[in-house]
C-alpha cells in the first residue's frame, strides 16, 4: 500500500508538471479508493459513481496545483469527501422540499433515513474543518500515512477528533 | 461502471485536465500583460511593441500550457528579456550627438541588453543542467520580450538584439559544451 502511495506521490508530480504520459496510470490508481469512499459515504451506488466523476474531475482538473511535498491520496480523498459532502447536502435539501411538498413521511425505512442524515451531518461537520484537518481523518479513515508519522501523526489525529467533536457538538448540540 | 463509461470519463476528466493548465497558464502569463501595456506607453512604436508583446504572451501561456522544460524557461526567459527591453526604453528617450547630427542609442542598448540577457539565460540554464527546450524556449521569450523595446528604430534593434543574445550566449554554450565532456 505504501508502495502504491509513493508510486502515485511521483506520478502525480509529473503529472503537476505537464507529462501526460502518466495521466492514465494516475487515474487508474485513484479512481478505485476514491470511489470505494464515495460508496462508504454515500451507501448509493448511483450517488457514489456521481460523486466520484466530479471528484475525479475536480482532482485532475487542479493537479497542477498538487504540492509534490504531501502525500497525493489523502489530498485527493479530501477533494472527494468534499464532493460527497456537496452531493449529500444537496439530497437532504432536495428531501427537505419534497417532505414539505407532500407531506409524506415513513416512505423509507427509519434505519436508513436515520444512517443517512447521519453519514450527511458527519459529512458536513468535516466540510467545516480546515483542509489540513480534512485530509489527516481521511487519511485516518483510508488508514493511509500522511507525511508525518508516529506520535506528530498521532497527536494531529487526535486534535482534528477533537475538533471535529467540537464542530459536531455546535453544528448539533450533541457527541 | 463498465470500461466504455470509465474510458469517457477518462476523456472527460483529461480535458478538465488541460482546462485547468489552460487557466493557470492565462493566470501565469497575466503579469507580462502589464509589462507589454507599459512598454508600448513608453515605446516610440507601440504597434511594434504590441506585435511582440501578443507573441510573447502566447508563446508564454502555451509554454505554461504544456509544462516540463518550456514551463521552468518562462520565468527567466522574460526576467532576461526585461534587460534589453528597459535598456531600449530608456534609450529611446536618449540620443548622442556629435559633429555630423544625432544618432538613436537604441541599437547600442539592445545590443548591450541582449549581452546581458544571454548571459543570463545561459548562466541559469548551465546551473539548472537544463535540456535544450530550456535553452531554446528561455531564448525566445528573452528575444521577444526584449524586441518590444527593440523595435524602437525598425528591425536593425531587433538584430542587434539578437547579435548581442547570441554573443552572450557563447561562454555559456561553450561550458556546458566543455562540461559534458569533461564528464
Amino acid at each position: 500500500m505504501r508502495t502504491e502511495s509513493n508510486t502515485l506521490d511521483a506520478l502525480m508530480a509529473r503529472l503537476a508538471d505537464g507529462d501526460r504520459a502518466v495521466f492514465a496510470r494516475v487515474f487508474e490508481l485513484l479512481w478505485g479508493p476514491i470511489h470505494r469512499l464515495c460508496i462508504t459515504l454515500l451507501k448509493n451506488d448511483a450517488d457514489a459513481a456521481d460523486a466520484a466523476q466530479e471528484a475525479m474531475q475536480k482532482i485532475l482538473e487542479r493537479a497542477s496545483d498538487y504540492d509534490k511535498s504531501r502525500p497525493a491520496m489523502p489530498w485527493a480523498m479530501a477533494i472527494a469527501g468534499w464532493e460527497c459532502r456537496t452531493l449529500a447536502r444537496k439530497h437532504v435539501r432536495r428531501r427537505e422540499v419534497d417532505d414539505a411538498g407532500h407531506e409524506q413521511s415513513g416512505e423509507h425505512p427509519e434505519e436508513e433515513f436515520v444512517q443517512r442524515n447521519l453519514t450527511a451531518a458527519a459529512i458536513a461537520a468535516l466540510g467545516e474543518l480546515s483542509e489540513a484537518d480534512r485530509e489527516t481523518l481521511v487519511a485516518t479513515f483510508w488508514d493511509e500515512a500522511a507525511s508525518v508519522s508516529g506520535a506528530t501523526l498521532r497527536k494531529r489525529r487526535e486534535r482534528a477528533l477533537d475538533r471535529l467533536r467540537k464542530t459536531f457538538r455546535r453544528l448539533y448540540g450533541l457527541d | 461502471m463498465d470500461s466504455t463509461d470509465l474510458t469517457h470519463l477518462q476523456r472527460r476528466v483529461r480535458w478538465a485536465y488541460e482546462l485547468g493548465r489552460l487557466r493557470r497558464a492565462l493566470l501565469g502569463v497575466a503579469p507580462v500583460l502589464v509589462i507589454v501595456a507599459v512598454a508600448a506607453c513608453v515605446a516610440h512604436r507601440p504597434v511594434s511593441t504590441l506585435w511582440f508583446g501578443l507573441a510573447t504572451v502566447t508563446i508564454g501561456a502555451a509554454m505554461l500550457w504544456y509544462g516540463r522544460d518550456p514551463q521552468k524557461a518562462v520565468l527567466p526567459g522574460i526576467a532576461a528579456g526585461l534587460v534589453p527591453l528597459v535598456f531600449a526604453l530608456c534609450a529611446n528617450h536618449m540620443h548622442a550627438c556629435g559633429a555630423n547630427g544625432c544618432s538613436s542609442l537604441c541599437v547600442p542598448a539592445c545590443a548591450l541588453g541582449g549581452v546581458v540577457a544571454g548571459l543570463a539565460v545561459a548562466s541559469v540554464g548551465n546551473q539548472r543542467k537544463a535540456g535544450p527546450w530550456f535553452w531554446v524556449s528561455a531564448s525566445s521569450l528573452a528575444l521577444l520580450t526584449g524586441a518590444m523595446g527593440c523595435a524602437c528604430i525598425g528591425y536593425s534593434g531587433v538584430v542587434g538584439l539578437g547579435v548581442g543574445f547570441g554573443a552572450g550566449m557563447v561562454p555559456g554554450l561553450l561550458r556546458r559544451a566543455f562540461g559534458e565532456k569533461s564528464t
